[in-house]
């Protein structure tokens, strides 16, 4: 699917949509109707994702799913509250994401609710509790 | 009952430190654990608090082996976040180095897979011709490994005319030593019984998982970056994606030795068709707020850079997506099933590249549990 389907195909779900070529495209999703969505793309026979990457804006966590819709790239943007930030595991519907949740709990401190695994990825076994390295602000603090 | 057997950090196949946890039933291995970690640096983190052109810097350093695709990769996504076009020839010097890369990793894993079955002598010579491309990368770059040739708009380094008939000569050479071992890799015995329908990894798992690169395409999956997503100048490239349909340890080698020769055939290619041209084009560091994506292909898969700036000359944020994690969650199911004698070779064949810590794992042999300790325990220990 170019940026064009992938469009065609979510965007009852979508609340934004930013396409910067036929080849890439940046949506944002609500928590409501996220699983929806990712129903939705398992069914159009979207199978691979890149990675997840979390973003502290300062007013929230940005949460930046990141699928290959061959050949379009579809980021699936959804906005958390960044005194609580939580979140359903993919997982489930997608296998290839476990090790990137692991990696958006300990670093960004993003709750990822059902997650089969949720132990640390790359952080020490005593690495502080609530300390997450890619939170704004993380450095200054600790000096 | 089944007895752990830990793997690491101090590694049998890799001069890397990583730690696995094998469970084993007599020879058979029932269930394995990765812990990452061992080589965290913080690279993302840096990367925010570092310019745009500093970055390059960093970037390359994330991977020795697989400098260029990273600093590539770095580059043209600023590029994409500032609107930057950068010269027709600078692509091409940029494909030339990529794949001399490629090359080059491809050759030294052949190389240590040979040596992790026994075969050192295949070692030697895979190791031995893997010169050829140092040399050449020395040619272009003046660095044998670190070419420092990419910059954000283009190119550093040039590739001359009088350089060319030089190259040529050393790529007929390779193509010539690598389809003798392309040969030898699907005839000779030791290859065949180490090697095949070892550490399988069935098509479902590949994609159930998201393989990606040489693993994935040994699964049968029609997976590469500059095909499916070009970029630079593969477009205009002539080249066959190559896949086998084993998903044993054996079609990972073949992948690889038979890229070896499509990366040859693309690097003449590109020096055939290699425009004039300026190298680069200057850039304005200051890049307003805008975000991106981009993928290449690395030797070893699909190596993903997310980049946001915030109209300052640092970025907010970069995420690196490095093709070895995403080739981990499938690493289990070519364990498992399998025997302890063929760990070595099984963790080689994804071509695996990490990154050091102060943890220790003990096992009770009382009890058989297992337990990892820090470094501030073993130091009370001491005393």
């Amino acid at each position: 699917m170019d940026s064009k389907n992938v469009v065609e195909l979510i965007k009852e779900y979508a609340s934004n949509v930013r396409t910067t070529d036929e080849r890439s495209l940046f949506v944002t999703v609500d928590l409501k109707n996220f699983e929806k969505m990712l129903q939705k793309l398992k069914e159009a026979g979207v199978t691979h994702i890149s990675t997840i990457t979390g973003v502290d804006t300062g007013d929230f966590v940005e949460v930046i799913y990141h699928f290959d819709c061959r050949p379009a790239m579809l980021s699936l943007k959804i906005f958390l509250p960044r005194d609580d930030p939580k979140i359903q595991t993919i997982s489930g519907i997608f296998p290839g994401a476990v090790l990137y949740e692991r990696d958006l709990m300990e670093m960004l401190g993003v709750r990822v609710e059902g997650h089969p695994d949720p132990r640390r990825l790359f952080l020490p076994d005593d690495w502080p509790e609530g300390e997450y390295p890619l939170r704004k602000g993380w450095r200054e603090k600790k000096r | 009952m089944t007895f752990v057997l830990p793997v690491g950090p101090q590694h049998p196949s890799l001069k890397e430190p990583e730690f696995f946890r094998f469970e084993v039933k007599g020879e058979e291995i029932v269930d394995v654990d990765i812990r990452l970690g061992y080589a965290h640096r913080g690279i993302e983190e840096a990367f925010s608090r570092r310019n745009y052109k500093h970055n390059v810097y960093l970037a390359e350093r994330i991977c020795g082996i697989c400098n260029v695709v990273h600093s590539t990769t770095y580059c043209q996504t600023i590029e994409q976040l500032a609107g930057i076009e950068p010269p027709e020839r600078a692509k091409y010097i940029r494909t030339i180095i990529m794949e001399l890369e490629r090359i080059h990793s491809h050759l030294l894993w052949l190389g240590v897979a040979a040596h992790q079955i026994g075969f050192d002598t295949l070692f030697m010579l895979a190791w031995r011709d893997r010169e050829e491309v140092m040399d050449m990368r020395e040619l272009i770059s003046g660095g044998r490994v670190h070419s420092a040739t990419n910059t954000i708009g283009g190119v550093r380094r040039n590739v001359k005319l009088e350089h060319i008939p030089e190259m040529l000569r050393r790529l007929d050479k390779l193509e010539k030593s690598t389809g003798y071992y392309a040969d030898l890799w699907g005839s000779d015995r030791t290859i065949l019984a180490r090697c095949s329908k070892v550490g399988v990894l069935s098509k479902d798992d590949a994609v159930k998982f998201c393989a990606v690169g040489p693993v994935a395409r040994a699964s049968n999956l029609k997976l590469d970056i500059r095909r499916n997503d070009p970029y630079g100048t593969y477009e205009a490239l002539s080249f066959d994606v190559v896949t086998e349909s084993e998903g044993d340890v054996w079609a990972r080698g073949t992948v690889r030795l038979r890229e070896i020769l499509e990366s040859i055939r693309i690097v003449r290619q590109a020096l055939h068709e290699l425009p004039s041209g300026p190298l680069r084009v200057p850039v304005e560091l200051k890049i307003p707020p805008n975000e991106t994506l981009e993928r290449t292909e690395a030797p070893r898969g699909e190596l993903v850079y997310y980049a946001r700036s915030n109209g300052t000359e640092t970025p907010e944020r970069i995420r690196v997506r490095t093709p070895t994690y995403g080739n981990f969650a499938s690493m289990k199911s070519m364990f498992i099933g399998g025997t302890v004698a063929e760990i070595p070779i099984v963790m080689w064949s994804i071509d695996p590249c990490f990154g050091c810590n102060d943890r220790a794992t003990i096992l009770d042999a009382r009890t058989g549990k297992v337990s990892v300790v820090n470094f501030k325990q073993l130091k009370r220990w001491r005393r």
